[in-house]
């Protein structure tokens, strides 16, 4: 063992600074306000059930391209997290460059949407959404970013719907589910899906929390709360940080059917590469998927492995196929400080020159 | 500062009381009075926390408490080298024996019935954390309460399904008769099913307890093979460290067929649990005349089914008069929707409605025309304007 450089007064010194350190956070903690979700100006168009969709406030000054983009959102956690902070939000930088960006919320499902389906979702809903914003900006196709499970989504929905999409960017997109490397994958093997559904009826938004968090316990239950004492002095990080907690914890139920069906088609018989996806009474071919795609990836990603979004060009029919690789997490992709000068940006490039 | 906020000397105070039982404790060479600094910081900020309870924002005490509860176990693991430290140990010694320490407690709760992480060292307690937190998930999403797990038989003491079976066998085993016969039969499927779900539960929590102790030698290992540029120089730095080595071991264990096995097999008896007490309830809801959820799930399908229809025949109208609104094309159009025309009916919602259910929209032609792709991009432009939708439309 080497030569750990401990002495017993050191170590009391560390502790008595850290427990200094706490004592001016608590006082953060304690006149902290609400934290609000979601903070770039935005407009609702349209109300169905539970979803709603809105359209956010144009930036003026930029050149504005003419092809809206809809951003489509994971069914787990809430769509705020594009758009969590002032400074840090995916949304304000689509805007800032020029997007005329639309986003779907899809609330959160209770008991009276358990039978929604797949279908309901993509060929329902979705559709329901890009035909309304195709009619208000009276163009044949629009633009579609689809974020994690809502680029499985997306994924589905342009396949089937060519004519509607003019291009398409799948972010963090989980598309091979069985890479070795997914903990996720690997846990709901042996689970009996329909049991669960038929148990609990939607899938209880505490028992995604528990999985999420569990996949690295020790930093996500422990080490979080500790290290958050270094910080919490600034009150500005105290409400940052409140602002990422509030998201973690803000999880939906999952609407039944639409549960029993991502996790038995996607991630236990992984029918997007193995092939047999019907959505509906459609099946999903992404060999048929000609549209141009932006596939964009987080290379630490511990909940899509990279491998899972990285076998989509073996498997669309496009030809205009464009990968983004960024050095960091899951949620990093989206609230770091290096995503905001690199990722949305390029998002916008790629957009821009195909929107013409 | 106190005058305007009275909780802060609370707070203060508590604070103050921690720092000078830590001086003290580092002055005198680890003698105390034997009481847990890392403990008697908790007291002063449970004492506190009442104290302000309810002042701040409900997200943000939550966050409090978390911050609390991870701090102690970080204090109580400083404790621990500090006192080994302060005890002559040179710092290698003392982090070792500490590890020993907590190793040998580990290894006491091997095999016990019930065990829950319950009685480990604090910093050892996050190995437990996925267990904890499953059980308070489950005792959110379950209705069995407390009592429910402390009947004669069911109680945390359970580890071994036959065992556990024994003292409930007479009761599981007896035959059912007469008129009570099925709710009997129920009941005791029931509870041969909580049981099973405890013993699932049980062997879940035993695999934790073994890769925990595994941890431990793991971080022995570890620290045998730093170098000076990796070696912790605080407190704070062997923390991560260990927090980075239990958080490897965690990931091989739950990316081993073990934990696949493990963790399924306890989620699906739990559900297997679960259904069965809906299912009793059913009938008892049933025996009094109310509705049950068996009868809300018919209503809900049936209901969404017709909602379903609804949108698909919604569109179809939408298109056919856009298709009747062309200049020229109502004739065209019209006949289209004459049965005596069945080409041109099947023709059009081909291209107009990739993804209408097929029940209500005819079947895609094997390939689109060039006359269909025409009318598909006029007709999505002249869509009539689009109201807001009412939920069961």
């Amino acid at each position: 063992m080497s030569n750990i450089p401990f002495r017993s007064d050191q170590v009391v010194e560390e502790l008595v600074q850290f427990n200094k350190n706490l004592s001016k956070g608590v006082k953060n903690l304690l006149d902290a306000e609400e934290i609000s979700a979601g903070v770039t100006p935005r407009e609702e168009i349209y109300a169905e059930d539970k979803l709603k969709l809105y359209r956010y406030q144009p930036s003026t000054g930029v050149v504005q391209n003419k092809i809206p983009t809809l951003i489509v959102y994971a069914l787990v956690n809430r769509p705020y997290m594009a758009d969590i902070q002032e400074n840090r939000s995916t949304i304000r930088g689509l805007l800032d460059t020029g997007q005329d960006v639309y986003l779907i919320d899809w609330g959160y499902p209770d008991r009276a949407d358990k039978y929604l389906t797949l279908d309901d979702y993509i060929n329902g809903y979705l559709d329901r959404c890009v035909d309304i914003i195709r009619e208000r900006h009276g163009v044949d196709r629009i633009n579609i970013l689809g974020i994690c499970q809502g680029g499985v989504f997306s994924l589905c929905y342009t396949t089937l719907h060519q004519d509607k999409v003019k291009n398409l960017v799948t972010m963090v997109t989980p598309v091979d589910c069985k890479t070795p490397d997914n903990m996720l994958s690997h846990w709901v093997q042996q689970m009996d899906i329909d049991a669960i559904v038929d148990a609990m009826g939607n899938l209880p938004g505490e028992m995604l929390n528990w999985t999420f968090l569990n996949l690295k316990p020790f930093q996500l239950m422990g080490q979080k709360y500790v290290s958050m004492v270094d910080i919490i002095s600034d009150e500005k990080n105290v409400k940052n940080f409140m602002r990422m907690e509030k998201w973690i914890f803000d999880s939906p139920d999952q609407a039944g059917e639409a549960f029993r069906q991502f996790i038995k088609d996607f991630y236990q018989q992984n029918k997007l590469v193995e092939g047999g996806l019907k959505i509906g009474e459609h099946e999903v071919d992404l060999k048929q998927l000609k549209t141009p795609v932006l596939n964009i990836f987080a290379e630490q990603d511990h909940l899509v492995p990279p491998a899972s979004s990285k076998i989509l060009p073996k498997l669309i029919g496009s030809k205009d196929y464009t990968e983004l690789s960024f050095p960091g997490g899951h949620i990093g992709i989206y609230v770091s400080g290096k995503a905001q000068s690199t990722v949305t940006p390029a998002i916008s490039d790629w957009l821009n020159a195909r929107s013409k | 500062m106190s005058e305007n906020n009275p909780w802060a000397d609370q707070w203060f105070k508590a604070q103050q009381q921690f720092v000078d039982a830590w001086s003290d404790m580092a002055k005198s060479g680890g003698a105390g009075d034997g009481t847990s600094q890392s403990d008697l910081w908790s007291q002063g900020f449970d004492m506190w926390r009442r104290a302000t309870e309810g002042r701040a924002q409900p997200d943000m005490e939550l966050v409090m408490r978390k911050c609390m509860d991870m701090t102690k176990e970080y204090f109580s693991m400083a404790e621990q080298v500090s006192k080994s430290l302060s005890e002559g140990a040179n710092p290698v010694e003392a982090v070792n024996q500490w590890l020993e320490q907590v190793k040998l407690s580990l290894q006491k709760f091997s095999g016990m019935p019930g065990f829950n992480g319950a009685g480990v060292a604090d910093f050892m307690k996050q190995w437990f954390t996925p267990n904890a937190s499953w059980q308070e998930m489950v005792a959110e999403l379950t209705p069995m309460n407390q009592a429910f797990w402390q009947m004669p038989g069911m109680n945390t003491s359970v580890f071994n399904l036959g065992e556990a079976i024994d003292p409930l066998g007479r009761v599981l085993e007896a035959p059912g008769i007469g008129y009570f016969r099925e709710p009997q039969e129920k009941q005791q499927r029931g509870i041969q099913l909580a049981l099973e779900y405890q013993e699932a539960n049980f062997k879940f929590n035993q695999a934790f307890l073994r890769v925990a102790i595994e941890s431990i030698q793991g971080f022995q290992q570890r620290l045998l093979q730093l170098d000076e540029e990796t070696t912790p120089k605080t407190m704070r730095a062997l923390y991560d460290l260990w927090v980075e080595i239990s958080e490897q071991h965690y990931a091989e264990f739950a990316m081993s067929e073990e934990y696949q096995s493990l963790y399924g097999d306890m989620v699906n008896r739990l559900m297997t649990m679960r259904k069965h007490y809906s299912e009793m309830a059913d009938d008892f809801l049933r025996a009094l005349n109310l509705p049950n959820t068996r009868e809300i799930d018919t209503m809900q399908e049936r209901l969404q089914q017709v909602r379903r229809d609804n949108y698909a025949l919604k569109k179809e109208i939408r298109e056919i008069r856009a298709l009747l609104a062309r200049p020229g094309a109502k004739p065209a159009a019209l006949s289209a929707t004459s049965p005596a025309q069945s080409k041109s009916t099947q023709r059009k919602p081909a291209t107009v409605n990739k993804a209408a259910p097929k029940a209500v929209t005819p079947k895609a032609p094997a390939k689109k025309t060039a006359a269909g792709k025409t009318v598909a991009r006029k007709t999505a432009a002249r869509k009539a304007k689009v109201t807001r939708s009412t939920a069961g439309a």
